[in-house]
């Protein structure tokens, strides 16, 4: 006898159904056969896997259901006044006025108006509005969308796919070499309670050279669920540098995903810098496909009441010779809680696999906690693997030597605090955004770099 | 000048100073000897504000004031300067930027504008090249990688930097070949003055050779046994610490 199960459902687990099937009509694309498929797959992969809690190894320090009590309306392209202002204010002036090409989403919407579209043409790079582009989708996007590093177990990513409502698809024409960054600001601000689902594609073709910076900012509105997704082709003897700036409002919820496919001889090196958001998950998901390729993946937190951020890496190693370093550092204050869960993947037969992984927290009180998870799972008897975490307070010697060359003690607490992230700050290359990721941890810390 | 009266100290609930008596006039060179575990090195710990411990009992006067109820900084600022025997290594921290910092606390404290960026770098390469310090060197991160006796000429160099009124070194002379002493040696010759006086802690004669102390003082056991002239150090060298030890 079979015995009907009712699959239980919390509120916000029941709210994001609701949401899709009122949504499902009106979302870009609903009348393109394989856009509105790849959406109800996605629905369904959600609806059959919940949203996700802590008794889910990969989401056990960040349990995402007793979090999302309510799911939020879809945000809209409302016509908000958005200038330099606003985005000075959501991401910092130094961060707004960055030399680069850039491309401003506000609520999803690409805003022609802030973004140097001509700039990035010139330069070698396509830019398509992915609102637009779902409606009728080019043989390259059909190809790519949901297909760069397909993760079925997922919840978070089903649902952006499901209900992506704007981003932009970025292709970096083969041997191009772009001399500034490209800059994507997603931002949202004024208004009711929304979740912002935006989902971003950025190809770079072979031999190509380039920068991109992705901007998270918010403010003034009255609770920001963010689900961004961007995925990420690196093609053969490519090289991109892939940073993120996140500086959510304090209430916000924050979850980025970054899909990306490795191919041979390229390089690709990651930093992403968490600032706001009561609750941030950055998940990576990266496969190398191709031999010879090297990825640097690092990253900081600044933290404190009680802020929660969790950086989550899958790297598959499926083919030899190629290279993972792992950095993150957090600094965690007041009850503020970080979490580091990488995991590296040598399948069998990457043979020369070299790998590895470095955690290590800064507890500046007794209430904030850091949890490190690093795995390793190998599959071929030719590789180094190693990893490392560690998580302390302040070393009390170090403090006492600045302290005893007239450095007060505040002063002398900063500069150690600094030295901390400034080990994961000097992995970023370009010097101006190096500096500008100085200044804003200087900002957090209250001293001035002088 | 310096006044140390009675001073007993514990260091995790054991007294490791008995009962140290001492006088600096300004402008002396005072050396301090004694065998292994005598307290030497906590008398320069205290003198430089160690939190962690705890005076029990006893005074120390620094120019009219009470040094203990100072912060580690202020007394830094208030001129107070404590060569570490075993200087510390910040990673993350540019050499540069820490003398930096350190010199405008100082400056500041005493009420002096801050130094501008070409004029401090005149200002510390021409100190550096006084301790033979290649300049390299300070672009790298405060005695990270350094030799040993790379890390005591850092310390001489930040004391000349600082340029303090007491100079307090512990067992600079640690861990170096006779070479490197004799450098070390002349960096702290170079800053002798009228107006700065020097409290030289040294398990061994050797460095006294080269420093000239006006007076040595044994410490022996959390007090101090015996007290001479330049004399007494070379006495020592002769007859060893057993008869201090046997006390």
């Amino acid at each position: 006898m079979e015995l009907p199960v009712q699959q239980f459902r919390t509120k916000g687990e029941q709210g994001f159904l609701d949401m899709f099937e009122q949504a499902a009509d009106a979302l870009p694309g609903a009348r393109d056969p394989f856009v509105s498929g790849l959406r109800r797959n996605a629905i369904e992969a959600y609806g059959r896997l919940g949203l996700p809690h802590r008794r889910v190894e990969v989401w056990k320090y960040t349990d995402l259901r007793s979090r999302l009590t309510d799911a939020y309306p879809l945000i809209s392209a409302t016509g908000t006044a958005v200038g330099e202002t606003e985005l000075s204010r959501a991401i910092g002036s130094d961060f707004a006025a960055l030399p680069s090409y850039r491309l401003v989403l506000a609520q999803g919407d690409l805003r022609a108006d802030l973004s140097d579209l001509s700039g990035l043409k010139a330069a070698g790079v396509e830019v398509i509005s992915l609102a637009r582009a779902l409606e009728k989708p080019s043989a390259w996007l059909k190809k790519t969308l949901g297909q760069v590093n397909p993760r079925e177990d997922d919840p978070v990513l089903a649902l952006n796919t499901a209900l992506m409502t704007g981003g932009v698809a970025l292709r970096i024409g083969a041997d191009v070499s772009l001399d500034k960054p490209i800059h994507l600001i997603q931002f949202d601000g004024k208004g009711e309670a929304a979740s912002a689902v935006t989902r971003n594609v950025v190809i770079a073709e072979p031999g190509s050279s380039a920068m991109v910076l992705e901007s998270y900012g918010s403010f003034g509105i009255g609770g920001l669920q963010r689900n961004a997704v961007t995925e990420v082709i690196i093609n053969d003897k490519a090289a991109l540098h892939h940073v993120k700036l996140q500086r959510e409002g304090g209430d916000a919820l924050h979850l980025t995903t970054w899909l990306l496919k490795i191919g041979a001889d390229a390089r690709y090196d990651a930093f992403q810098f968490s600032l706001g958001a009561a609750l941030a998950r950055n998940q990576i998901y990266a496969q190398f496909t191709g031999e010879g390729s090297q990825a640097n993946i690092s990253g900081a937190f600044l933290l404190r009441d009680r802020q929660h951020c969790d950086t989550t890496i899958l790297v598959e190693h499926l083919v030899p010779r190629c290279g993972t370093r792992e950095l993150l550092k957090a600094v965690l204050d007041q009850e503020a809680r970080g979490v580091f869960q990488g995991k590296i993947i040598v399948a069998p037969g990457a043979q020369k696999t070299d790998s590895k992984q470095m955690a290590r927290g800064l507890l500046l009180s007794e209430g904030a906690e850091f949890d490190s998870k690093p795995e390793l799972e190998i599959f071929a008897d030719d590789v180094v693997c190693g990893h490392g975490s560690t998580s302390g307070q302040i070393d009390e010697d170090l403090l006492f030597y600045l302290e005893a060359r007239g450095i007060p003690e505040p002063e002398a607490r900063a500069l150690l605090i600094q030295a901390f992230v400034g080990e994961a700050l000097e992995r970023i290359e370009d010097e101006g955004l190096r500096e500008a990721f100085t200044k804003a941890a200087a900002d957090w810390l209250g001293v001035s770099t002088g | 000048m310096l006044e140390i009266k009675n001073l007993h100290l514990n260091v995790e609930g054991r007294e490791i100073l008995k009962g140290v008596d001492l006088t600096l006039p300004q402008g002396e060179v005072h050396a301090i000897m004694g065998p292994n575990g005598s307290g030497k090195s906590t008398l320069a710990y205290v003198l430089a504000g160690k939190k962690e411990y705890e005076v029990t009992a006893g005074t120390v006067t620094w120019k009219g004031e009470d040094l203990l109820a100072m912060d580690p900084s202020e007394r830094a600022v208030s001129g107070v300067f404590l060569a570490f025997q075993y200087p510390m290594e910040i990673p993350g921290v540019a050499t540069m930027t820490f003398l930096r910092t350190a010199v405008n606390a100082v400056r500041k404290a005493r009420g002096e504008a801050e130094l501008s960026t070409p004029d401090f770098l005149r200002f510390v390469r021409e100190k550096a090249k006084l301790l033979r310090i290649d300049p390299e060197m300070l672009k790298r991160p405060v005695n990270v990688g350094f030799s040993g006796g790379e890390k005591k000429r850092n310390e001489i160099l930040q004391m000349a930097l600082l340029e303090p009124a007491l100079c307090v070194l512990d067992e600079t002379d640690s861990g170096l070949d006779i070479d490197a002493v004799r450098v070390v040696a002349e960096g702290v010759n170079s800053l002798r003055a009228p107006d700065r006086t020097m409290l030289v802690i040294t398990h061994y004669q050797r460095l006294l050779n080269y420093i000239v102390p006006d007076r040595v003082h044994v410490l022996s056991d959390g007090r101090v046994a015996r007290s001479g002239g330049p004399e007494l150090a070379l006495e020592l060298e002769e007859s060893g610490y057993a008869e201090f030890e046997a006390v």
